[in-house]
């Protein structure tokens, strides 16, 4: 089974979150439901159209291999593993988001303190991690898929937040 | 070697007068330099001054009011508003037991900043109704800017900038947030006194728990959450520089006060307390308090817990 589709998905709800840690703290109005949803419809428009980096890149490197079949189950080992890799993060910071929404704000508080806050420190390790172990398992075109793909992911946080929220509102 | 917050240095008012001194790029550095803090020097050392070298006053309060935004959204994280709700409803509870039927309560946000918990107060009505909510600041800009935010989502509260203790109307209750460290030595017990010598029932100001992993805590959060250096060396700071429990309640301890801290270190899991507040209550009003707080008030304690 191919891991893009999974891929791909995860990309696009972290673009969604992207979009919205590069409002967060910029907006210090109370009621701001509308302002965090358009954030990250914003972070998910910018995501969707990085994410088309690595897609081009893995195409590029199938259309460029001698053997098309050999570079496909090689990005498809990378792409597993980079996934699971990722998946892996993506559940803790789920977790955490259902314990801070779901639990009293002790609770929550610790949700956060515990998750959420390192989980963001933690990300572009993540990213790298991935990168590595996708290296180990498809060789170097799979780094180079993975390492685009993480790049698109940091990437779309700063750019939402340079061109839409470099100011407070 | 003191510790120093920037935005400490960087913006001096006059309490009294409410005029703002010209604060010199060179006498902070200076003073940053003697506490051996480079950091926070390299990071006073990017501010714009004038030809007199001295800071920017727009450019300072572009800054603080940026810092001030990214610093709400530690205090939406955290629920702050739920946290201060928690002991607020009870005591204004307690407060209205023994007040004459009918009577106006006035709560005091002292060093509001941007207003945050009394706009929350005001956007959700958790107090009830006939609470009167002021949030005041020594910073001009910083009440400005409140006192705009409110207005702009039509919020029954009003922001000042003035010494909370020259307010023509007296308090029912004063309440902060984060700004008890920033008084150091005798200065703490001086605030806390002219609170006890006003005609104010109470008094709650919740601030930074002093614990062994705070530092560590607000080194994550302020350099995952805060985006200017400043935000994030102010942070660690503040952290470092957190009263312990025994320094406040003993700073507390004021003739026609009951000092109380509620979840004090021993009682609270420090994942889960990242702020505590003191309480000062008139003695009266512990009684009700307690009865209104339910099996909470457990973790509600007073001096003798330290007592040797």
């Amino acid at each position: 089974m191919t891991p893009a589709l999974p891929l791909a998905a995860l990309g696009l709800i972290d673009a969604a979150f992207s979009g919205f840690r590069a409002y967060a703290g910029r907006d210090a109005r109370i009621r701001k439901h509308r302002a965090v949803l358009r954030a990250s419809l914003r972070g998910l428009a910018v995501g969707s159209a990085l994410l088309l980096v690595p897609i081009l890149t893995a195409c590029a490197v199938l259309l460029t291999a001698t053997d098309q079949s050999r570079a496909y189950d090689r990005l498809v080992d990378g792409g597993t593993a980079y996934l699971l890799c990722i998946a892996a993060y993506a559940l803790a910071v789920a977790l955490s988001l259902a314990a801070y929404f779901v639990l009293p704000f002790r609770a929550s508080t610790l949700a956060m303190v515990i998750g959420l806050g390192p989980l963001t420190l933690l990300r572009p390790l993540v990213l790298a991690a991935g990168c590595t172990v996708a290296l180990a398992a498809g060789g170097w075109p799979s780094l180079l898929v993975s390492a685009t793909a993480g790049a698109a992911a940091l990437a779309t946080e700063q750019i939402v937040h340079r061109r839409w929220y470099s100011r407070p509102l | 070697m003191p510790q120093f917050e920037i935005s400490d240095l960087i913006t001096v008012t006059d309490p009294r007068s409410l005029r703002r001194a010209p604060v010199r790029r060179d006498d902070v550095l200076r003073t940053l330099a003697e506490a051996g803090n480079r950091r926070a020097a390299r990071i006073v050392g990017t501010l714009p001054v004038d030809g007199d070298g001295v800071l920017d006053p727009a450019a300072v309060d572009r800054l603080l009011i940026g810092v001030h935004t990214e610093l709400q959204r530690l205090s939406e994280e955290m629920r702050i508003g739920e946290r201060v709700l928690h002991l607020l409803g009870p005591l204004l509870e307690a407060i209205r037991e023994t007040a004459e039927p009918g009577a106006r309560l006035r709560l005091v946000d002292i060093g509001c900043g941007l207003g945050y918990l009394v706009r929350r107060l005001a956007a959700t009505r958790a107090l009830g109704p006939g609470v009167e909510l002021i949030g005041v600041d020594l910073d001009a800009a910083l009440a400005g800017e409140a006192a705009r935010l409110a207005q702009a989502e039509g919020l029954d509260c009003r922001f000042v900038h003035a010494n909370a203790f020259d307010l023509p109307e007296a308090a029912t209750v004063y309440v902060s947030t984060g700004v008890l460290h920033h008084f150091r030595g005798p200065a703490l017990a001086e605030f806390l006194q002219a609170q006890a010598a006003s005609s104010a029932v109470a008094f709650c100001h919740f601030d930074i728990a002093a614990t062994p992993i705070t530092p560590l805590g607000a080194w994550v959060f302020h350099r995952a959450r805060m985006r200017h250096p400043l935000g994030r060396h102010d942070g660690v700071a503040s952290a470092r520089r957190a009263h312990s429990d025994e320094t406040l309640l003993h700073a507390a301890d004021i003739p026609g006060i009951r000092p109380l801290v509620y979840e004090p270190r021993g009682l609270a899991n420090p994942f889960c307390t990242t702020l505590r507040p003191l309480l000062g209550i008139r003695p009266h009003l512990e009684e009700p308090f307690r009865r209104a707080m339910g099996r909470a008030s457990r973790r509600l304690v007073g001096p003798e817990r330290f007592a040797a």
